[in-house]
């Protein structure tokens, strides 16, 4: 799905968990992610902290569409 | 058939013996009721439950088959499976089921 | 003869622990077979037996690709087999990707063929075709009656050292390795053979099939992300309570289209996942988990973004087919272009 949109000419980020399917899939900018249940989510952390972790995800997200990239690339951090 | 039904059934086989335990099935479709046919009858052939490498031998049947539709009241039949009677392929799930069950009960 | 020694790796499911609640667990070692361990320890006779089982939880070895390695070979060596199998995991996404990936690692430490079962569709496949011998398997258990046999025969084939013939013949998913042969007759004439049936519209078989790169070149940056249009799409299920559509819950046959205008939070009384491949209880409670509307809002709100999309696009990726996906995907994009969106956040399970 990450492949096809990017087709289109609109630039994706792919936030997901498991990092070796998304970079077999194609997808160009990968955000890795907390777990398989709960990707952008921890139930072990306080509804405030969750909510901060979530924040931080999605920040990367858009730095990482904000990046420059000629290469599948995965943003750590 | 998932893993709960099949120690359920396992644990009544034990209880009540499995020449008096028959299992009626509802699936709506024949190759996913032909898989729990067999898993009652031959074993689990996916081998991921309590039934696997276990020969039950359970008589096993369809709700759709003639041999329950005949021992159900008509009116009350009509109003519980009659419309499912309509749009499943009851011919492809009669075989299906009929097959395993020549192949695999023993009751 | 002595007998083979074969470990068996498993995954909870199979290992009859438990379901998608248990998908957490660390690997575990049992002595002997358990699951469907117990067909295969049938069919290798007296030829050999499953010493031992590893069993570990789909989303524990997905999340702790390292550590769960580094524990699983450490079970797997204290036995000394010859062989392992893993799976098979036909479909599923985690379990294919667990089963590829223990079988590379144990096949570069300890030196000893692998064998695994998967549908060409998983993963696993082009992950890890090269590492091991992945069986062509259907896509469900429904499968395992032909997989195992096929699994079991192959295994034997590597320990004695019998050379494979074409993968279609051994039943597993070709690898792409070349092997040079002698034919019967010349190449220039095999070559020209094939034209002429070309020509004449006739079947011919390619020699060497041209790998498909099927890669999209990344899409240039956003400038100002102050006055972009961002939406949202996931692959996990994420729907209106009550899932008005009836997305699949396994193998979808569409997508939905969401509005949220106005929306500032997914709550678990508006909204849910559809998606029966990992366990809901988290995205239920909160679907933001999956898709992050809230924190979305807020960055929209602040003027970090210019504005999150009104509409939200979904679907299940579970078992659901590339060739579907693929159509999805198509049809969102041309509706993302048409809304003139600047960029996608896709988020998956």
């Amino acid at each position: 799905m990450v492949k096809e949109i990017e087709r289109c000419g609109i630039p994706v980020v792919h936030m997901c968990t498991v990092v070796p399917i998304s970079l077999t899939v194609g997808a160009n900018r990968i955000i890795p992610t907390v777990a398989i249940p709960h990707p952008l989510g921890n139930p072990n952390l306080t509804p405030a902290d969750e909510k901060h972790l979530r924040r931080g995800l999605v920040e990367r997200a858009l730095k990482a569409l904000q990046t420059e990239v000629h290469v599948q690339t995965v943003f750590e951090k | 058939m998932d893993l709960e039904n099949q120690a359920r059934i396992k644990k009544f086989a034990e209880e009540f013996g499995a020449e008096n335990l028959i299992v009626i099935l509802g699936g709506a479709e024949a190759e996913a009721a032909g898989l729990a046919a067999e898993t009652v009858s031959a074993g689990d052939p996916t081998y991921a439950g309590p039934l696997a490498g276990v020969s039950l031998g359970l008589a096993v049947y369809h709700v759709v088959e003639d041999e329950i539709k005949s021992e159900c009241d008509a009116a009350v039949y009509e109003e519980q499976i009659g419309m499912m009677e309509m749009v499943l392929d009851v011919d492809a799930i009669k075989a299906e089921v009929s097959s395993i069950r020549k192949q695999y009960s023993k009751f | 003869m002595k007998k083979i020694r074969v470990v068996h790796y498993i995954n909870q499911f199979y290992g009859q622990i438990g379901g998608e609640d248990k998908a957490d667990i660390a690997p575990i070692l049992k002595e002997g077979f358990v699951g469907p361990g117990m067909q295969i320890n049938n069919l290798l006779q007296e030829r050999g037996e499953i010493v031992a089982t590893v069993i570990c939880g789909d989303n524990y070895f997905n999340e702790n690709l390292d550590e769960a390695t580094e524990t699983i070979l450490e079970m797997i060596g204290q036995f000394n087999p010859d062989v392992v199998i893993a799976g098979p995991s036909f479909n599923a996404g985690r379990y294919g990707m667990a089963c590829g990936a223990v079988c590379k690692a144990v096949s570069e430490k300890f030196n000893i063929p692998t064998v695994t079962g998967m549908y060409i569709e998983s993963p696993g496949v082009d992950g890890y075709r090269k590492y091991t011998y992945i069986v062509d398997t259907a896509n469900s258990a429904v499968g395992m009656r032909t997989a195992l046999p096929a699994m079991v025969k192959l295994s034997l084939k590597l320990i004695d050292g019998v050379e494979l013939g074409d993968p279609k013949e051994e039943g597993y998913i070709a690898r792409g390795v070349r092997r040079n042969y002698f034919h019967a007759e010349r190449g220039s004439k095999r070559a020209v053979d094939m034209l002429i049936a070309k020509m004449n519209n006739q079947p011919y078989v390619t020699e060497y099939p041209m790998p498909t790169f099927d890669r999209v070149a990344p899409n240039a940056q956003i400038l100002d992300m102050s006055k972009a249009t961002i939406a949202l799409v996931t692959s996990g299920g994420i729907v209106p309570k009550g899932n008005p559509d009836h997305i699949e819950s396994s193998s979808a046959s569409k997508f939905g289209k969401y509005d949220i205008e106005g929306v500032t939070d997914l709550t678990d009384k508006t909204y849910e996942t559809a998606h029966g491949g990992y366990d809901p209880i988290y995205a239920n409670i909160d679907a933001d988990r999956v898709l992050p509307v809230d924190v979305l809002r807020e960055l929209e709100a602040e003027g970090v973004i210019g504005k999150l999309h009104r509409y939200f696009y979904t679907t299940v990726g579970n078992g659901t087919s590339v060739a579907n996906a693929k159509k999805f995907a198509a049809a969102i994009g041309k509706e993302l272009v048409e809304a003139k969106v600047d960029a996608v956040i896709l988020t998956s399970t």
